[in-house]
C-alpha cells in the first residue's frame, strides 16, 4: 500500500484519535485538551490541503477492504469528496476555536469535545466514503455522535429535542439502509463513480430504480431537512451555539445534501437520473422547501429558530442545483455546499456571541446591538446579505450560477423561485440588520458580560469575522482557481465527461 | 505594466470602499468627516484627465471583471465625482454629532457603489456596485432616526429590493440570451431574444425604481427630503442617474425599433414630467418640492429614452443629449438641494446675493439663457425635433417639452417660495458655505469646460443663445412666471375676503 492509499485513512484517523484522547483526558485538562483539539484540526487541514492539490493534479487516493463478500469498506478522494472534506476541515478548525471560548467554565467539556471530534470524524468519513455502504456507516455514526451534543445542556427541553432528533434521523437511517440493501440486491456493490452506473440500465429494472431513488432521497432527505422531513431541525436549536453552527453548516444537513449529490451523480449518474424522470419532481420539492423554509422563518421571534428555518430553505438550493440537468446548474448547487456552510456558520457564531455576551436570544432584543458589538454585527450583516444573495457575496454567486443553469436547462420557472426566495430572505434578514445598526438600544441588555478590550471573548470574536471575510472573498474572487466556484466547475467537468 | 488609468480606477473605487475602516479606531473616527471631500478625487481625475477608451480586465473578479470607459460613462462618472465632492465638502460643515461615524461609513460605501457602477462593464461587478449603492444608501436615508425617516427608509428598502430582484431576473435572462457576462453584449442579444419583452419589462421596471418612473417613484419624495441635506443632493443628483445609466447600458437601443416600448416610455415620461409638477407645487417642505422636481426632470429624460427606443437610428444622437441633460440636471439639482441647508447672512446686499445664487441653478433647470439648462434644453429640442424621428408619438414631443419647461420653472418658484419662510438668519459653517458655493460654481461656470458633446445639435454651444433661440427658451418661463403671479394674486384676493 502506498502513501496515497493511506492519506484518506490518516485524514479520518486524526479526528478519531483526537476524540479518543479527549475522552481519556481529565475534565480539568483544559490546556492539553485545547492543544489536542486545535492540533488535530490543523493536521487534518494540512492533510486535506495536500489531497486537494493531488486531486486537482489527477492523483487517485483510495483504499478498499472487503468486509463480507460483496460488501467493501472503501475510502476514496475525488473532487467532490474534497469539496466536502475542505468544508469540514476549515470549519471544524474555526468551530473548535469558537467552542473553546463558548464552553469556558461549563461542565462536561471533556464529553462535549470528545463527541465533537467524533462528529467531525464522521463528516470526514462521509466525505471520503467510496461506496454507499461506507457512506451509510459514517452517516449513522454521525447521528449517534451528534445526539450527545444536541442534548449537551441536559435540560428537559434539550432531551425532548434530542428524542425528536433521534426518531427522525434513525428512521431516516433505516429507510436509507433498506434502499441500499435493495440496490445491492439489484446491482451488487456499487462504488461511487463519476458518471454513475445506470446509463445503460435495462428497461425492466427502471421501476425498481425509481422506487429505490425515492427511498434513498427520503432517507437522506431527513438530514437534509427537505420538506416534510425537516421537523427535527428547528427543535435541535436548543443545542449550544457551536453545535448548531456545525450541525447547520457542515455536519448533519450537509451530510444529507451531500448524500443526495452522491446518489444522483455517482450512483445513478446525472443522465440516467434525468432519463428516469426523477430529477424534475425532486427539483419541485426542493423549490417548495426553499420557499416553505423562508415563509416559516418570517414569523420567528427567536434568532436561532429563524436561522434554523433559513437552513431548511438554503440547503434545498443545493438539491435544486443537483436537479438542474446541465453543468452550470450543477456547479451552482455544488458551490452552495460550501457557500451555505460559510454563511450559515457566520450567522450561528454571531447568534452565539449575542447570547453569550449580551444574553440576547430574541430578535426584538437586538436593537442597537451594532454599536455595542460592531465586529459581530458586521459579520452578521455580511452573512445575512450573503444569504439574501446580494452581490458580490457568496450567495450571489450561487444564485447567479443556479439561475444561469436553470435557463440553460430550460427550467425558467426556477428564476421565479430564486427571486421569490431572495425576497423572503430579505424580508426576514433586513429587519434584523436594521435593528442592529439603526435602532437605539432598549435600555439595558438582558444579561451582559464583559471581556477586556474586545467586544466579547477573543475566542468568540474572531471566528465569525473570519468566516464573514470568507463570505466576501469566495464571492468576489469566484473566478480564481481553487475558489469554491472553480472547484465546483472542476467536479462538474469530471461528472459530465467522465 | 499597468497603465495610469488602471491605477486610478482601482484607487477611485477602493478609496471610498476602504474608507469605512477608519471607523475602527477612535482617532480615525474623529477625523473621518474631514476625509469625505477627498474620497471622489481619484474618480474626478479619471473622468477629467483620462481619454475614454481605456479598459481594465480583472479576470479573477466574480464571473470575470471588466471595467472600462466610453463617452457616455465618462459623463456619468464626472457627474458622480463632482457632485459627491461638493456634497462631501458641504457635509464636513453640515454634520452634527448624531451617529456621525455611522453616516460616514455609509457615505463611503454608497459612494463606492455609485462610482463603481459607472465604470463596470461586466454584469457581475455592475450589479454588485448597484446593490452596494442601494443598500448603503439606506443608511443615508434613515440617518436622522425620526419616524418619518424610518418610514421613508422602509418604503425605500422595499421598493429597492423589488427593483433589485427585477434587475437580477432581467440580467440573468439577458446574460443567458447573450451567453456573455459583458454588458456590451446584452443589447444586441436582448433585441433578438425570444423573451425580449419580458427582459425589457424587467429591466425597465428594475432600474425604473431608481430613476423614479411613475408608480415606481413612491420612495423618492419620501426619502429625498428626510435624508441629511448632502445625502439628498447626491441621492437626487447622482444616484437617481444610476437607474438611467442602467437603462442606457442594458436595453436594446439602436438595434431594433421598439415602437410599443418607446410609446410606453414616452407616456410614462410625460406623466412624470407633468404629474410630478402638479403634485410638487402642492408640497410645503422645500426638499419635497425638489424631490418632485427630480421626478419631473427624470420624466423628460425618460421621454428621450422612449424616443431612442422607438427610433433606433436616432439613438446615438439622443444618447449624447441624455448624457448632457443628466449632467446638467445633476449639477443644478445638487446645488439646489444643498441650498436648502444654508442660512442667510446679515446685510441686504449679501442676502440678495445668496438668494440670487440659490435661484440661478433653479432657473438653469428651467432653461435660463446662458446657463447649462439652455444648452440642455436646446439640445433636447433638436434631438427630439419631429423631422428625423420616425414613430407615431413624435409629433407630441415638442408640446410636451414646452409643458415640461413650464412645469420646471413652476416647481423652482415653489421651492424658492417655501424656502423663503424656512431659511435661518445666522452664519454658515465655513465648509458648508464652501460646498454650496462650489456646487453653484460647478453648475453655472465649470460646466462649460466639461467634456459633453452636442456636435450638430446646437450651433456655437458655448456662446448661447443665438437670438432666434432666445424666444424659444424664454416664453415657457414667462408663462410659468405669469401663472405663479396669478396664483399669488388669487391667493391674496381670497385672503382679503
Amino acid at each position: 500500500m502506498t502513501l496515497n492509499a493511506w492519506l484518506p485513512v490518516f485524514a479520518l484517523m486524526t479526528s478519531l484519535v483526537a476524540a479518543l484522547v479527549i475522552f481519556a483526558l481529565p475534565e480539568k485538562g483544559y490546556r492539553l485538551r485545547t492543544a489536542v483539539n486545535l492540533g488535530a484540526a490543523l493536521v487534518k487541514l494540512g492533510l486535506v490541503v495536500v489531497m486537494v492539490w493531488g486531486v486537482f493534479r489527477g492523483v487517485d487516493y483510495g483504499v478498499s477492504f472487503t468486509m463480507v463478500p460483496g460488501v467493501a469498506f472503501a475510502l476514496k478522494a475525488d473532487a467532490l469528496s474534497m469539496m466536502f472534506a475542505t468544508l469540514s476541515a476549515v470549519l471544524w478548525l474555526l468551530t473548535t476555536v469558537y467552542a473553546v471560548g463558548y464552553l469556558e467554565d461549563s461542565p462536561n467539556r471533556s464529553r462535549f469535545f470528545g463527541f465533537f471530534s467524533l462528529c467531525v470524524a464522521s463528516t470526514m468519513g462521509i466525505a471520503l466514503a467510496g461506496n454507499l455502504f461506507t457512506f451509510f456507516l459514517f452517516y449513522e455514526m454521525l447521528t449517534l455522535s451528534t445526539y450527545p451534543l444536541v442534548v449537551h445542556r441536559g435540560t428537559e427541553k434539550a432531551l425532548k429535542a434530542g428524542r425528536t432528533y433521534l426518531i427522525y434521523t434513525l428512521t431516516g437511517g433505516a429507510v436509507l439502509l433498506l434502499a441500499i440493501a435493495w440496490l445491492h440486491g439489484v446491482e451488487g456493490d456499487l462504488p461511487f463513480r463519476e458518471g454513475g452506473h445506470f446509463i445503460d440500465a435495462d428497461a425492466d429494472i427502471h421501476l425498481s430504480l425509481i422506487l429505490i431513488f425515492i427511498l434513498l432521497v427520503a432517507g437522506l432527505g431527513v438530514k437534509a431537512a427537505v420538506f416534510p422531513l425537516h421537523g427535527w431541525l428547528p427543535q435541535a436549536m436548543v443545542a449550544p451555539a457551536p453545535v448548531s453552527a456545525l450541525l447547520h453548516a457542515v455536519a448533519v444537513v450537509k451530510a444529507g445534501a451531500f448524500g443526495i449529490v452522491r446518489v444522483v451523480y455517482n450512483i445513478y449518474g446525472i443522465e440516467a437520473s434525468s432519463l428516469l424522470g426523477v430529477l424534475e419532481p425532486l427539483a419541485w420539492l426542493a423549490a417548495f422547501t426553499m420557499l416553505y423554509g423562508s415563509v416559516r422563518a418570517l414569523s420567528q421571534v427567536a434568532l436561532k429558530r429563524l436561522l434554523a428555518f433559513s437552513t431548511v430553505s438554503q440547503v434545498s438550493y443545493i438539491i435544486l442545483g443537483v436537479c438542474l440537468f446541465g453543468p452550470v446548474g450543477a456547479a451552482g448547487g455544488l458551490v452552495h455546499l460550501l457557500h451555505q456552510g460559510i454563511m450559515k456558520i457566520t450567522l450561528f457564531f454571531c447568534a452565539g456571541n449575542y447570547a453569550e455576551t449580551l444574553g440576547i436570544h430574541r430578535i426584538d432584543d437586538m436593537d442597537g446591538a451594532g454599536r455595542r458589538m460592531p465586529g459581530t454585527s458586521l459579520a452578521f450583516t455580511i452573512g445575512a446579505f450573503g444569504m439574501i444573495g446580494v452581490p458580490p457575496l457568496a450567495g450571489f454567486i450561487t444564485k447567479w450560477t443556479l439561475g444561469s443553469g436553470a435557463l440553460a436547462a430550460n427550467m425558467d420557472w426556477v428564476i421565479a423561485v430564486l427571486v421569490l426566495s431572495s425576497l423572503l430572505n430579505a424580508a426576514y434578514f433586513l429587519p434584523i440588520v436594521h435593528r442592529l445598526w439603526f435602532r437605539e438600544p432598549n435600555g439595558s441588555w438582558p444579561r451582559e458580560r464583559r471581556w477586556g478590550r474586545l467586544e466579547t471573548n477573543a475566542w468568540l470574536f474572531w471566528p465569525p469575522l473570519l468566516t464573514a471575510v470568507m463570505t466576501v472573498v469566495v464571492g468576489v474572487l469566484a473566478s480564481l482557481p481553487f475558489s469554491p466556484l472553480s472547484w465546483a466547475e472542476l467536479i462538474v467537468l469530471r461528472e459530465y465527461s467522465p | 505594466m499597468m497603465c495610469p488609468e488602471s491605477v486610478l480606477v482601482l484607487l477611485a473605487v477602493c478609496l471610498p470602499l476602504l474608507y469605512p475602516a477608519m471607523a475602527l479606531r477612535a482617532e480615525g473616527a474623529r477625523a473621518m468627516r474631514y476625509v469625505m471631500p477627498v474620497l471622489p478625487l481619484p474618480a474626478l481625475m479619471l473622468a477629467l484627465g483620462a481619454e475614454p477608451g481605456w479598459q481594465l480586465e480583472l479576470p479573477w473578479l466574480l464571473n470575470g471583471g471588466l471595467w472600462a470607459m466610453d463617452e457616455l460613462r465618462r459623463l456619468f462618472l464626472l457627474l458622480t465625482a463632482v457632485l459627491w465632492t461638493v456634497a462631501g465638502i458641504y457635509a464636513v460643515g453640515y454634520l452634527g454629532d448624531h451617529h456621525r461615524r455611522r453616516f460616514c461609513v455609509f457615505w463611503g460605501l454608497t459612494l463606492a457603489g455609485n462610482l463603481g457602477l459607472t465604470v463596470a462593464v461586466d454584469v457581475g461587478s455592475f450589479y454588485s456596485f448597484f446593490a452596494l449603492m442601494t443598500f448603503a444608501g439606506y443608511g443615508l436615508v434613515v440617518h436622522e432616526g425620526t419616524d418619518e425617516a424610518t418610514y421613508a427608509g422602509r418604503v425605500y428598502l422595499v421598493m429597492a429590493v423589488l427593483g433589485e430582484m427585477a434587475i437580477l431576473a432581467g440580467l440573468l435572462l439577458a446574460s443567458a440570451a447573450a451567453d456573455s457576462q459583458l454588458l456590451t453584449d446584452l443589447p444586441a442579444a436582448v433585441a433578438s431574444a425570444s423573451q425580449r419583452d419580458l427582459i425589457i419589462a424587467l429591466l425597465v421596471a428594475g432600474f425604473g425604481v431608481k430613476a423614479g418612473l411613475p408608480l415606481l417613484h413612491f420612495w423618492l419624495p419620501l426619502a429625498h427630503p428626510v435624508a441629511p441635506t448632502p445625502a439628498s443632493a447626491v441621492l437626487s443628483g447622482a444616484m437617481i442617474k444610476a437607474g438611467l445609466l442602467g437603462w442606457l447600458v442594458t436595453l436594446p437601443f439602436g438595434e431594433t425599433a421598439l415602437p410599443g416600448w418607446g410609446a410606453l416610455m414616452i407616456v410614462a415620461g410625460a406623466v412624470a414630467a407633468i404629474g410630478a409638477a402638479v403634485l410638487g407645487v402642492c408640497q410645503r417642505i422645500p426638499k419635497a418640492v425638489l424631490a418632485y422636481s427630480s421626478i419631473s426632470q427624470m420624466g423628460l429624460m425618460v421621454l428621450m429614452v422612449g424616443a431612442a427606443m422607438a427610433d433606433p437610428g436616432r439613438a446615438p444622437v439622443l444618447f449624447s443629449v441624455i448624457a448632457l441633460y443628466a449632467l446638467h440636471h445633476g449639477l443644478a439639482k445638487g446645488s439646489l438641494f444643498l441650498s436648502a441647508g444654508v442660512s442667510l447672512p446679515a446685510g441686504i446686499m449679501r442676502r440678495a446675493a445668496v438668494w440670487l445664487l440659490i435661484a440661478l441653478p433653479g432657473l438653469s433647470l428651467a432653461g435660463l439663457p446662458f446657463t447649462s439648462g439652455a444648452l440642455a434644453k436646446l439640445a433636447m429640442k433638436e434631438g427630439l425635433s419631429e423631422d428625423p424621428l420616425d414613430f407615431a408619438l413624435a409629433g407630441y414631443l415638442s408640446p410636451l417639452m414646452t409643458a415640461g419647461a413650464v412645469a420646471t420653472l413652476l416647481l423652482v418658484l415653489r421651492y424658492l417660495w417655501t424656502l423663503g419662510g424656512k431659511l435661518e438668519n445666522r452664519r454658515n459653517p465655513p465648509m458648508l458655505a464652501a460646498g454650496w458655493l462650489a456646487s453653484v460654481g460647478v453648475s453655472l461656470v465649470a460646466f462649460w469646460w466639461m467634456p459633453w458633446e452636442v456636435e450638430g445639435l446646437v450651433k456655437s454651444p458655448v456662446w448661447l443663445p443665438a437670438p432666434y433661440q432666445l424666444w424659444a427658451l424664454v416664453w415657457p418661463m414667462l408663462i410659468a412666471v405669469a401663472l405663479a403671479g396669478l396664483t399669488l394674486l388669487v391667493a391674496r384676493l381670497v385672503k382679503q375676503r
